[in-house]
């Protein structure tokens, strides 16, 4: 995916230490990450739970300071936040005291009222809660939540999302049909998808390429590209050996998916 | 209206509602601060008082001219205790009241402008045992509980008076101080052994069943005084007229009160009713039974009395002697009493 | 899952049984001083015939709604800005805490000596029993609020007066509310107190007043009564706060329970 067109996020040398995070010892979580994401590329990095994954892309989205290198979106260093880059909390950020459009709504408060309705709408549908419009999240199910967060996202017209987990809460099914969905909007919006998992067949689900950290301090393992055509077939030869190769760049033995299963747990 | 919106205008609408509605049924005149007018202002000037027979005189004054003139010439401010009354009238926004004589002296000690300008009354004390008790002389009280009013009061100076001539010292008992309108229920309760402040405390206890008296104050110490009446020194050098108006008030009233067993009925039933929301059966019963049990003639200061006063308190450490009656007390307007007739008010019928 | 009827008989029953035993220990105690309910409930209706039974609760809702309102508005905004600002935190929380658990009663002689004989006293110290927990629980509110929902505001550049608005007041909306249900409750709790200063109307007034009466305690036990039943009018009142839309999500484990 190495093109000649700029890149839409490149992460130079990035490192991050915590001073003093345990008994005054300062604390290395990541340490030379080097990434160069393409517009409108979906990318997924795994990495064992508490990795550091989360705190990387808080840096890369701005919410926190890095202490070594640097990150550029568009060429330009990233400093702060920034509206044309949303990210969608793992606990999910959606306002309880909103009620779902005003929520949806929340990111366009100053376009023109006729306007903003009619994005609403639009975002509304294409995450399926039609109908829920005057709800408020308490009364929807963790998935609607989720759902009403990717919409606020979307509403307000970014060109990256950075996810971190999102779908971490849900149950499986909910889970797989949150996944699919994501895929067919991420085809339609063209957005640059930045996202954080621990789940090897969720980022295998998702990403074009999937980037593999090793444990604390973190740093990339390997970067592995899957080229199979969506939706994908879990049970297919080139899926399992792809999916193989994380595991083994994860460190895990890919013959035995029970150990792979076993570290989940206990990080969980 | 969003909903939020709807409540918070709610809430301060009723408050305004209420606000209204509380100024109208229960607004005294507002306040039109008009100092430095010929006549008092009833509204600024407030007299502080407590609904005991001590300060008597303080309304019916305002009920007599009520009745003769259609209006009083001044505010009377009903306490419940001491501390309160003391605060009020510290604070400035009372210019007169009555008070305990050794409270307004201590003031004084203490730095307060306040002049004693006149008597409030005389006698009307007693000090109440239970009447199960076996409490009949002096030697009796050791080791028992007495509610006083104040530490700075006449009741514990008289206690201190006769402990002492009985051969004891005020160590024996145990004071403490307790608003007069809690004592009779106290010693109904057996909560204290003994309780001293004004009538009609004392003779409810008396007749309602469960007090007998231990001493009337007029039998250790003849024309005991409890309560003066004080006027800050602000209020002499800005409103002598109104100091004098009520010096007269309070003495004409005395007088009125003292000259006819039908106006002490009489004004039993007005001040119990109007002033003190009491039943009128207890302040005629005190006002009665015997009539001279409370006194409001002979209400002139006069030096030897606060003398007498000044050396108990000294003896008991309450006055250190920095204080004297010339200090405290200003006899001007009450020299000017001498010659007060009793009103001419007699009820109609 | 209780029944309707069973909400409604189970308190009834409850206060009844009270009531009556309330009766009967007075009668078998042979007390001429204590009232019986029944002493207090003539009690009630004599004041009513005097006409002054509505002076005195509209003069004590009066006293209680200034004082808790000054409080609300003057300790919510300052338990916002106390609570974000680090520095002023430092800066204010030790004053706040030592002025805290200062009973009102303590403040009387203060608020006599600073309003002497107006309303404004017993407003005064309806206003300070009530600014505390509004302020304490405000303060903590503002400190616990979730960091998801200050991040996401920032991400979509909300900033300043509107961050206040948008974010902190609603997040914080439900532990702000469930101060100030508490203060109302202290409030109401202290009008006695503060009416013991020289006020000449309200419940708590009635009650010093009775006890300046001789052997009136049917009116105080009337009075206190009285002081009961509005309070839980009040706290029904308030109560109904918790149910709006926007602050609903901050009660959901009660309403689960």
């Amino acid at each position: 995916m190495e093109g000649t067109s700029p890149p839409k996020i490149l992460l130079r040398d990035l490192s991050m230490t915590f001073p003093g995070a345990m008994n005054g010892v300062p604390l290395p979580v990541f340490e030379r990450v080097n990434l160069r994401v393409e517009e409108g590329e979906f990318v997924c990095i795994v990495g064992p739970s508490g990795c550091g994954k989360t705190t990387l892309l808080n840096v890369i989205a701005g919410f926190l300071k890095t202490t070594g290198g640097h990150v550029l979106i568009d060429g330009e260093e990233v400093l702060v936040p920034d509206h044309r880059r949303i990210f969608i909390f793992q606990e999910c950020g959606v306002f309880p005291w909103l009620r779902v459009d005003e929520n949806v709504g929340f990111g366009i408060l100053h376009s023109p009222k006729e306007n903003r309705r009619r994005i609403i709408r639009h975002y509304v549908e294409m995450v399926g809660l039609t109908g829920f419009e005057k709800a408020y999240p308490s009364e929807l199910s963790g998935g609607m939540k989720q759902r009403v967060e990717i919409a606020r996202a979307l509403a307000a017209n970014p060109d990256v999302l950075f996810m971190d987990e999102p779908f971490g809460a849900l149950d499986y099914f909910t889970r797989l049909r949150m996944r699919a969905e994501l895929v067919s909007i991420w085809e339609r919006e063209k957005k640059t998808i930045l996202f954080v998992t621990h789940d090897v067949e969720e980022a295998m689900q998702l990403a074009d390429r999937v980037v593999v950290m090793s444990r604390r301090p973190a740093t990339i393992r390997t970067i592995i590209e899957i080229t199979l055509p969506r939706p994908r077939v879990l049970d297919a030869q080139e899926y399992i050996d792809m999916r193989n190769g994380i595991f083994e760049a994860m460190g895990l033995d890919h013959s035995g998916l029970g150990s792979a299963s076993d570290a989940k747990k206990s990080s969980d | 209206m969003s909903k939020p919106r709807l409540i918070i205008f709610l809430v301060v609408g009723c408050t305004l509602v209420l606000s209204l509605v509380h100024y109208w049924l229960n607004g005294r005149a507002a306040s039109g601060n008009s100092i430095g007018t010929a006549s008092t202002d009833v509204s600024t000037f407030r007299v502080g008082f407590l609904p005991v027979t001590c300060h008597l005189t303080c309304p019916v004054t305002d009920w007599i001219n009520q009745n003769m003139v259609g209006k009083g010439f001044y505010e009377p401010v009903r306490f419940s205790g001491w501390p309160e009354l003391k605060e009020a009238f510290l604070s400035g926004d009372l210019p007169a009241t009555f008070l305990l004589a050794p409270m307004a002296m201590v003031l004084r000690q203490q730095g307060v402008p306040v002049k004693i300008v006149y008597l409030g009354h005389r006698d009307g004390t007693a000090l109440m045992v239970h009447k199960d008790s076996k409490i009949f002389n002096f030697n009796d009280l050791k080791g028992k509980t007495i509610a006083i009013p104040n530490r700075f009061s006449n009741q514990m100076l008289i206690i201190y008076k006769g402990l002492r001539d009985h051969g004891m010292t005020i160590d024996d008992v145990k004071l403490v101080e307790m608003p007069p309108p809690d004592m009779p229920a106290a010693l109904q309760a057996k909560a204290v052994d003994g309780i001293t402040a004004a009538e009609p405390f004392m003779a409810q206890t008396e007749m309602d069943g469960y007090g007998r008296v231990f001493y009337q104050a007029k039998e250790l110490w003849p024309n005991f005084i409890s309560c003066v009446l004080v006027v800050h020194e602000r209020t002499i050098r800005e409103h002598p007229e109104w100091v004098q108006q009520l010096v007269d008030g309070i003495a004409r009233s005395g007088k009125w009160l003292d000259s006819d067993m039908e106006h002490r009925m009489e004004a039993s039933e007005a001040v119990a009713k109007n002033y003190y929301h009491q039943d009128p059966r207890l302040l005629r019963f005190v006002l009665s039974k015997p009539p001279d049990r409370v006194t409001y003639t002979n209400l002139a200061l006069a030096r030897k009395d606060f003398e007498v006063i000044e050396r108990l308190a000294l003896e008991a450490g309450i006055l250190d002697g920095s204080v004297s009656f010339d200090n405290y007390a200003d006899t001007t307007f009450s020299a000017r009493t001498h010659d007060a007739q009793p009103y001419s008010w007699e009820m109609k019928q | 899952m209780r029944s309707s009827l069973e909400r409604i008989l189970l308190p009834v029953g409850v206060t009844s049984c009270f009531i009556a035993l309330w009766h009967g220990l007075v009668l078998w105690s042979g007390s001429t001083i204590f009232p019986t309910p029944v002493d207090a409930f003539t009690g009630i209706v004599e004041l009513m015939r005097h006409g002054v039974l509505l002076n005195y609760i509209v003069a004590s809702l009066f006293r209680v709604s200034v004082g808790f309102l000054l409080a609300v508005l003057i300790g919510i905004p300052a338990g916002l800005f106390v609570g974000w600002f680090g520095r002023a935190f430092s800066a204010f929380n030790p004053l706040i805490q030592i002025l805290r658990p200062i009973s009102p009663i303590a403040w009387i002689p203060v608020a006599i000596l600073w309003f002497g004989l107006s309303d404004l006293a017993p407003i005064f110290l309806i206003f300070l029993s009530s600014i505390f927990p509004i302020l304490t629980a405000t303060i903590a509110a503002v400190q616990n609020i979730q960091l998801v929902y200050l991040r996401a505001a920032r991400n979509f550049h909300v900033h300043g007066l509107a961050l206040f608005k948008k974010i902190i007041l609603p997040a914080t909306m439900p532990q702000i509310i469930t101060g100030i249900r508490l203060a109302l409750g202290i409030a109401w709790l202290v009008v006695v107190a503060a009416e013991m200063i020289a006020v000449n109307s309200g419940l708590g007034y009635l009650i010093i007043d009775a006890r300046n009466a001789g052997k009136r305690y049917d009116l105080v036990v009337a009075g206190m009564i009285l002081i009961g039943l509005i309070g839980l009018i009040l706290d029904l009142a308030i109560r109904k706060l918790q149910q709006l839309d926007e602050v609903r999500w901050g009660f959901q484990s009660f309403a689960a329970r």
